[in-house]
């Protein structure tokens, strides 16, 4: 990021959304506790919010004095498509991810992430994430013992049946 | 590979009907409390020799957080089919008096209730007093100038104050860490003058002489240290309450198959029996319990009573026992 | 002589060897992995080796310990994803390193510091360990208090741009560490009624957001941008930097062990601060600190690696943990029937000297490891950008899951992702949010146990302040932190001091 004196477009709204954001949370943190003693549970949350709901002004003032950066389109410099497209994504993952499960949805996610971003074939991503995933599963889940979402694979009864058929029961 | 996909499929078809051979797959063991905890500990100790027992995996994950209560909730959002287990400390039992959740160990069917820790109260070496009764007449000359440690209300420390205040008015200086070892710390450091504690967590020091037992809060002395007095010396009117301390056990979801319950517990039970976690429990400073069936549901019962009426009528507690049908001990 | 014996126990035995070689190694990816860390690592080895040998076990854990500590900066150079809290400084200028196609040089040279690090901090282990203990237990409420703000001064080394932009992310940090039930009271803080939230955000999961996926978005800005070639031909660093760099490793070094040492703060606090002296002492850094300076490489890697043998000294001399892996070391001593506690050096006095050897050879096995397979590491900046960021995002998912295997994890990754990405947008720094979230809690407890303990009277907490020789150094040391941010020092005192050095 440039240290130009101008700023992008969305700053100003940006830096007006955080003083809206420290005000509420200094509504809140005085809910905890009121002012009733320096060492209430409210008091640290108070002076922290307090800080920010100063800081956050000043901040806007600033940004009310310095110059739009003419060039700059909010759409393509600020917020290009591609950037909400991949929040998007990623969103929808995690809201899944648990009702699925890890090998599904993830599956899905890198597929049309790699497709998407890096242009190449369908095949070709495809691959690519069933190679990654692979490589992660095996060191989250098989040697750092990481249970991950189980959804819709039975997995643990897929590695005690190979296991299993590995044991020579 | 034909092959793998046929066990693979036979696995399937194994795990949905055939309860009998119980377990077919790996077990999961939830713990409440954080890596290094001592909940951790235990537990991490006694499960290779249950896996041995059954057969099988036990997976442990740490589910921290809520004070125990989102563990205590993720089991109970899962299959009553024993392949999730709950491995808790004594916390679930204060969650309905405390308001924190409308769940504890009496809504769980207890496994095991492995040990039970033995509550102290320890000084700074520095302090003007060396027995409970001589600690009191202290605090009373001096009122507000002894520090008191705790971890927060509804913690052990809170209790065993509560306790003590149900005899006798104390005027002291409370300040609050977040657990007993940090607290102990502070203790060596001087920044406060008493902390009541587990034994375990305090033993080596003051085998060390680096602080001073004043009383051990049960209604016996502890081999381990032979020479310290009991509290109902000084307080004969705790008797009532006593035994009492935390303690670590193994639980499974209401409605879990009588069957996969017996072989949870036998597993369990052989598990505590073995020889190193005896050892590791004595050094600790742990009594083993080792409790299962109806003896473990009565154990759970009479500390859910005593430490939601001691809450209670200190005035920290959110709701009232009676509200739940807990009696009073 | 004996002590000897021991301290070579791990080197001469094959067996023992092995496992510190293979420890160190895997440490290494657990640190660099976020979301795996060094704890969660040495807790599950405690059921895996249950049945073990205690020396064997110990060796793979320390081996682990040693390499996550030196791993977490793999991927904050690389990738500027951290691998853990105490990378957190590292990435600040060892990315941008990697931008100017640096990475190998910068990864060597961090791992010859860290070694350095490492080495020092065992050092004083070795020769002081009584003594710092002693004098580590005695920081009183107020102390911990004094140090959480002298670590919030560094706000200001932290935010480049517009000051009222920094002290907005520290106090948003400071504000996100206090949410959840207060560790002290129960009371619910900005929980909003979820009991999810009671155990409040977890600073791993926010680093990660902040870090990891908010850079990720950023790359998308730069997705046909020829991928920067990285210049391997130099892995191992020149003697001269070595030596020239020395007296700063040194220095940043003994802040690690000391912050090491001290029960409540560890390598993470230690990193930040090693950093921000690094900068205020520095004279004239070739490159301008933020943007790829090597002194802000070298400082918070000697430092966090320095502060492994730091808190390894109230473990060993008073069983307690000097951090949350050393926590962990004494569960694993419990489980394997030693008593850890002040009577270990007197029940088992070997215990010290063995820690120690194999300290020594777990860091041998860092410079070793650390130095091989630059090469295939520096590649993975080289991937196409369309391919690695779909990586770093599954990756930073599955890390944050793992942190607690909890979905609300992943939640507050992405919300702090966004965020981040908006706020590097309009210039508001990053570092600081963390910063803040670090701190949070070793300032909250404290001031409020320090205000306790006077019963609310704010004069006797003023008056103690100056009654107390540590309090008093530490209360100058925040004055002096603040004053040389101001411009009479950068503008005319510093210039002045130091030129005739």
């Amino acid at each position: 990021m440039s240290r130009l004196p101008s700023r992008y477009p969305g700053e100003r709204l940006f830096s007006f959304l955080l003083v809206i954001f420290s005000i509420f949370l200094l509504w809140r943190s005085y809910l905890i506790s009121g002012f009733s003693e320096l060492s209430s549970p409210g008091a640290v949350p108070i002076g922290a919010s307090a800080m920010m709901v100063l800081a956050s002004c000043i901040a806007f003032t600033q940004s009310l004095k310095t110059p739009l950066n003419q060039e700059a389109r909010f759409f393509y410099h600020c917020f290009p498509p591609v950037v909400g497209f991949v929040m998007a994504l990623v969103l929808v993952y995690a809201v899944v991810l648990e009702q699925l499960g890890f090998i599904a949805t993830s599956i899905i996610f890198l597929w049309v992430a790699l497709k998407v971003l890096s242009q190449r074939s369908a095949l070709w991503s495809l691959g690519l994430a069933l190679l990654s995933l692979v490589l992660i599963y095996v060191v989250f889940r098989l040697i750092f013992q990481i249970v991950l979402p189980e959804g819709i694979i039975p997995e643990r009864a897929i590695l005690a049946a190979i296991s299993r058929f590995f044991g020579g029961e | 590979m034909k092959k793998i996909i046929l066990s693979t499929l036979a696995g399937l078809a194994l795990s949905s009907t055939a309860m009998a051979d119980f377990p077919n797959k790996d077990i999961q063991g939830i713990i409440q409390w954080g890596a290094g905890g001592s909940t951790d500990t235990v537990m991490r100790s006694v499960s290779p020799h249950a896996e041995e027992v059954l057969g099988t995996d036990i997976i442990l994950t740490n589910r921290t957080g809520g004070v125990g209560a989102i563990a205590t909730k993720y089991v109970n959002a899962k299959k009553a089919d024993g392949y999730t287990l709950l491995m808790g400390a004594e916390n679930p039992q204060m969650y309905k008096v405390l308001g924190l959740a409308d769940i504890d160990y009496s809504d769980m069917i207890p496994v095991n209730v492995l040990a039970r820790g033995i509550p102290m109260l320890v000084a700074q070496n520095d302090a003007p007093f060396n027995t409970m009764q001589e600690m009191i007449d202290y605090i009373k000359a001096n009122p507000g100038s002894v520090k008191v440690g705790s971890t927060g209300q509804g913690g052990l420390a809170s209790i065993v104050m509560a306790m003590i205040e149900s005899e006798v008015k104390l005027d002291v200086t409370t300040i609050p860490y977040n657990g007993d070892g940090p607290a102990l710390t502070a203790l060596q450091g001087g920044a406060i003058d008493v902390m009541p504690a587990v034994l375990g967590a305090a033993v080596q020091h003051i085998k060390a002489g680096r602080m001073k037992a004043i009383a051990l809060v049960d209604n016996q002395p502890s081999p381990v240290l032979p020479e310290v007095g009991i509290i109902t010396e000084a307080l004969p009117g705790l008797d009532k309450y006593l035994p009492y301390g935390p303690f670590f056990g193994v639980f499974v979801k209401q409605g879990t198959p009588d069957d996969v319950v017996a072989k949870l517990t036998d597993a369990f039970t052989k598990g505590a029996q073995a020889e190193d976690f005896q050892t590791l429990m004595n050094n600790r400073g742990y009594g083993i319990m080792n409790l299962s069936g109806q003896p473990a549901v009565d154990f759970l019962e009479n500390y859910r009573s005593v430490s939601s009426w001691l809450v209670h009528d200190a005035g920290f507690s959110k709701r009232s026992p009676e509200e739940f049908g807990i009696p009073r001990p | 002589m004996e002590a000897l014996n021991y301290f070579a126990l791990s080197w001469l035995s094959p067996e023992l060897l092995a496992l510190t070689a293979l420890g160190t190694f895997l440490g290494i990816y657990v640190g660099a992995i976020p979301g795996l860390s060094v704890t969660m690592a040495v807790s599950i080895l405690i059921s895996f080796t249950f049945s073990w040998d205690v020396n064997h076990a110990l060796c793979l854990m320390v081996g682990i310990f040693m390499g996550g500590v030196y791993g977490g900066s793999r991927t904050a150079i690389l990738l500027n994803i951290p691998g853990a809290p105490s990378a957190i400084a590292t990435a600040l200028d060892g990315y941008p390193l990697a931008k100017k196609g640096l990475a190998g040089e910068a990864i060597g040279l961090s791992t010859v510091m860290s070694v350095i690090g490492g080495f020092v901090g065992i050092f004083v282990l070795a020769i002081a360990a009584p003594t710092i203990s002693e004098f580590a237990i005695t920081f009183q409420p107020r102390d911990y208090l004094l140090l959480a703000v002298l670590g919030l001064t560094l706000v200001g080394s932290l935010s480049s741009g517009s000051l009222a932009k920094g002290l907005f992310a520290g106090a948003l940090g400071v504000l996100v560490g206090t949410v959840g039930l207060d560790p002290l009271t129960a009371e619910e803080r900005f929980t909003f009624g979820i009991i999810e939230l009671w155990d409040g955000i977890n600073v791993i999961a926010a680093m990660i957001g902040l870090f990891g996926v908010s850079e990720a978005l950023h790359q998308l800005h730069h997705l046909d941008k020829a991928i920067i070639k990285q210049k391997i031909s130099r892995i191992i660093p020149p003697w001269a930097d070595v030596r020239r760099f020395l007296p700063l490793s040194i220095q940043s070094s003994f802040i690690g062990v000391i912050i090491g040492a001290l029960p409540g703060t560890g390598g993470d606090i230690a990193a930040l601060m090693a950093y921000d002296q690094a900068k205020r002492s520095t004279k004239k850094p070739e490159v301008p600190f933020g943007q790829g300076a090597k002194e802000g490489l070298i400082a918070p890697e000697a430092a966090n690696n320095a502060a492994v043998g730091g808190a390894y000294i109230p473990m060993l001399t008073l069983g307690i943990p000097g951090d949350a892996v050393t926590a962990v070391f004494i569960g694993a001593l419990f489980i394997h029937g030693l008593n850890p506690g002040p009577l270990l050096l007197i029940e088992q006095p070997h215990m010290f000297w063995f820690t120690v050897g194999n300290l020594t050879l777990a860091n041998i096995f860092v410079l070793i490891f650390g130095l091989t397979g630059i090469r295939i590491f520096s590649k993975l900046v080289e991937c196409p950008k369309g391919v690695l960021i779909p990586l770093i995002l599954l990756l930073s998912v599955v890390g944050a899951y793992a942190i607690n295997n909890s979905v609300v994890d992943v939640w507050w990754m992405l919300a702090f992702g966004v965020l981040g990405y908006f706020m590097r947008l309009y210039n508001y720094p990053i570092g600081p949010v963390i910063l803040g979230v670090i701190l949070s809690k070793l300032m909250d407890e404290n001031w409020r146990r320090a205000i306790l303990s006077e019963r609310g009277d704010m004069g006797q907490f003023f008056a103690n302040l100056f009654s107390s020789p540590l309090s008093s150094v530490l209360f100058a040391a925040i004055v002096f932190a603040l004053f040389t941010q101001t411009p009479l020092w950068t503008r005319w005192l510093k210039p002045k001091l130091f030129t005739k050095a």
